[in-house]
C-alpha cells in the first residue's frame, strides 16, 4: 500500500474512517482506549468475555463521541468465537483497519505452586489467542491504508516476576511474537507492543492481589510519582495506530511512568 | 485528561528549544512544534539557516526566533538558553537534535573518538543541565534526544559514533530518574535513515533499494515521521512516558554501505 505523506501531514493523529477491534475492551484500559480512538474518528468494536460490560462501554463511547460502536462477547481462546468477532466486524463496518490484542489476565501465584495446566492456560489466553486472532484479521488488515496490530504487553513480561510466573512468561512471549510478526507483516501491516506499567484500573487491580499499601509504594517507585491512568495507555494506542506512526513497526513502547517495575509483592519473608 | 487526543497533543503555552534545526529532522521538529502551538527557539550552527526556518514559522502564523549556536561551546549553550528566556519568558521543552558523525576506522586518532562524545554526549548533557532548572521553574516539561539506531546496532567502524549514541540512550534512561521528581520527562527517538536533502543528494534508485533490503515498511523515513513522534513524546499525551528510546525506523536497519 503506498504511503500517503499528505494525509499524514494534514491530520497525522486522526483515525477517521478506521475500524478498530479491541479485545478485552470491557476493562478500564480497553474502555478508555475505545473512547479515545472513537473521539479520534474510529468505529470501535468492543470485544469482551462479558457481553454486559462490553455493551456498557459501547454505549458510553457512542454517547460521548457520536461514533457507532459494536459490542460483542468473545472468548478469545475459542476459535469459533474469534471468527465470529471478525465476521461481525466486517458485517457491520465492512473492514478492519486495526486490531488491538488487549486481552490479558494474571494473578499472584507463589512461584512453586503453579501447575502445568495453569501455565498452559495462561499461555493460551495471553499469547496464543492473540496470534490466532491476528492471523484471522490479517487478510482484511492488508487491504487498509496504515493497518496495524498492537499488543498490550506488561512490565511483568520484561522484568523478572516470580510472583506472576505464568502471566509474565506469556507476556514476554507475546512481546517477542509482536516483533517477529513485524518482521514479515510489512509493508501492509505494522505490528507493535505497548508495555504497560502499573495502571490504576480500579477493581481489577485489587482483585489481582494488590493492597493499598503496596499500591502506595508502587506509586512512589515511579519517577513520575504516580501510577498510570487508563488514558495514558489510550493515548499511546492512538499514537501508534495513527498515520503519524506509519513508519513505526516492530517496536516496544514502554508506558510506565519512567521507572523500572520493581515487584513490591511479598516474597518468602 | 481528555478523551480527545487532539487536546493532549497540543503544545500551546510551551516554549521549545530545538538544536540543529536549520535543516532536516530538526527543522521538521521546529515547524511541527510551532504548528502545535509552541513558541520555538530555532538553533543551528549557522545563523542564516536558523533564521530561514524561524522566518518560515513566523510567516505561517507561528512564533519563533533563531540563534546560531555551537553546541560544543558551554558559552554558546548558555547564551542560547538566555536568549530563549528573554524572547519567550521560559523554557519547557528541549530537543537535543544536533549531533553527528559516522563510520570511523578502529585505528582512528583519539581526537576523532573524543569528538563523537563532545558532539553527541557532552553537549546534550550540558544543555540538559542548563535547561533543567528553567523547565522545573516553569512547572515541568520534556526533554527529547534525537539519537540513532547506531546506539543499538552492532557493526564494524562504529566504535566512536555507535558508542556515543548508546551513551546518549543510557543518559536518557538515567536522566529520567534525576528529573522525574522535577516533573521533567526525558525520552529519545532512534531514527532509521531519513530522506533529508543531505541523504537525497547521494541516493540513486539502486542504493535506495539496497538500503531497504531489511526494512519491513519498504521505504526510507521522512522528517515528518520523526517530527510527529517527537510531538507525541514532548506533549501532555505522553505525560506518563519517560526514560524511553523509541525506534522510528520502518522496522529495520538501512545502511548506506
Amino acid at each position: 500500500m503506498p504511503h500517503d505523506p499528505y494525509q499524514r501531514l494534514k491530520s497525522p493523529f486522526s483515525l477517521d474512517d478506521y475500524v478498530v477491534i479491541i479485545t478485552g475492551a470491557g476493562g478500564a484500559i480497553g474502555g478508555a482506549t475505545a473512547e479515545v480512538l472513537a473521539a479520534a474518528g474510529a468505529n470501535v468494536v468492543i470485544s469482551d468475555l462479558n457481553l454486559e460490560t462490553a455493551q456498557i462501554v459501547a454505549s458510553k463511547v457512542t454517547k460521548e463521541t457520536g461514533k457507532e460502536t459494536l459490542a460483542i462477547k468473545t472468548d478469545v481462546t475459542n476459535e469459533v468465537e474469534q471468527q465470529a468477532l471478525v465476521d461481525a466486524t466486517l458485517k457491520k463496518f465492512g473492514k478492519i483497519t486495526a486490531l488491538i490484542n488487549n486481552v490479558g489476565w494474571g494473578e499472584y501465584t507463589p512461584l512453586w505452586e503453579v501447575t502445568m495446566d495453569y501455565m498452559m492456560k495462561s499461555y493460551l489466553l495471553n499469547t496464543v489467542s492473540a496470534y490466532s486472532l491476528t492471523k484471522l484479521c490479517l487478510p482484511h488488515l492488508k487491504k487498509q491504508e496504515n493497518a496495524s496490530v498492537t499488543f498490550s504487553g506488561s512490565a511483568v513480561g520484561t522484568t523478572p516476576s516470580p510472583e506472576f510466573i505464568s502471566y509474565s512468561n506469556a507476556k514476554a512471549a507475546l512481546l517477542h511474537m509482536s516483533k517477529s510478526i513485524a518482521a514479515m507483516s510489512g509493508p501492509h501491516v505494522r505490528a507493535n507492543s505497548i508495555v504497560i506499567g502499573s495502571v490504576d484500573n480500579g477493581e481489577a487491580t485489587l482483585k489481582a492481589g494488590y493492597d493499598p499499601e503496596m499500591l502506595r509504594r508502587l506509586a512512589e517507585s515511579f519517577v513520575m510519582k504516580r501510577r498510570g491512568a487508563p488514558y495514558d495507555i489510550a493515548y499511546a494506542f492512538n499514537f501508534l495506530l495513527s498515520p503519524a506512526a506509519a513508519w513505526i513497526t516492530g517496536v516496544q513502547l514502554d508506558v510506565n511512568g519512567g521507572g523500572s517495575y520493581k515487584s513490591k509483592m511479598p516474597t518468602e519473608d | 485528561m481528555s478523551a480527545n487526543f487532539k487536546d493532549m497533543i497540543n503544545l500551546s503555552g510551551h516554549v521549545a528549544i530545538v538544536t540543529g534545526a536549520g535543516a532536516g529532522i530538526g527543522r521538521a521538529i521546529a515547524e511541527t512544534f510551532a504548528k502545535a502551538g509552541a513558541a520555538v527557539m530555532v538553533s543551528d550552527r549557522t545563523a542564516e539557516a536558523a533564521a530561514k526556518v524561524a522566518d518560515g514559522i513566523n510567516a505561517a502564523a507561528g512564533k519563533a526566533t533563531s540563534i546560531a549556536c555551537d553546541v560544543t561551546s558551554d558559552v554558546a549553550l548558555a547564551a542560547m538558553v538566555d536568549e530563549t528566556v528573554k524572547a519567550f519568558g521560559k523554557v519547557t521543552i528541549l530537543v537535543n537534535n544536533a549531533g553527528g558523525g559516522g563510520p570511523k576506522p578502529f585505528d582512528m586518532p583519539m581526537d576523532d573518538f573524543t569528538w563523537a562524545y563532545k558532539l553527541n554526549v557532552f553537549s546534550i548533557f550540558r544543555l540538559c543541565q542548563i535547561c533543567a532548572p528553567h523547565i522545573e521553574k516553569a512547572g515541568g516539561g520534556a526533554i527529547l534526544m534525537i539519537s540513532s539506531m547506531a546506539g543499538e546496532n552492532k557493526n564494524q567502524r562504529m566504535t566512536s559514533y555507535g558508542s556515543s549514541k548508546a551513551a546518549a540512550n543510557h543518559l536518557t534512561r538515567n536522566m529520567a530518574f534525576d528529573l522525574g521528581p522535577k516533573k521533567i520527562r526525558v525520552n529519545a527517538i532512534a531514527p532509521g535513515a531519513i530522506k533529508t536533502q543531505a541523504l537525497a543528494s547521494v541516493l540513486t534508485p539502486d542504493i535506495e533499494k539496497a538500503m531497504l533490503k531489511h526494512t519491513p515498511m519498504g521505504r526510507l523515513g521522512e522528517p515528518s515521521d520523526i517530527a510527529n513522534a517527537a510531538l507525541f513524546l514532548c506533549s501532555p499525551a505522553a505525560e506518563w512516558v519517560s526514560g524511553q528510546v523509541l525506534t522510528v525506523s520502518g522496522g529495520g536497519v538501512q545502511e548506506l554501505d
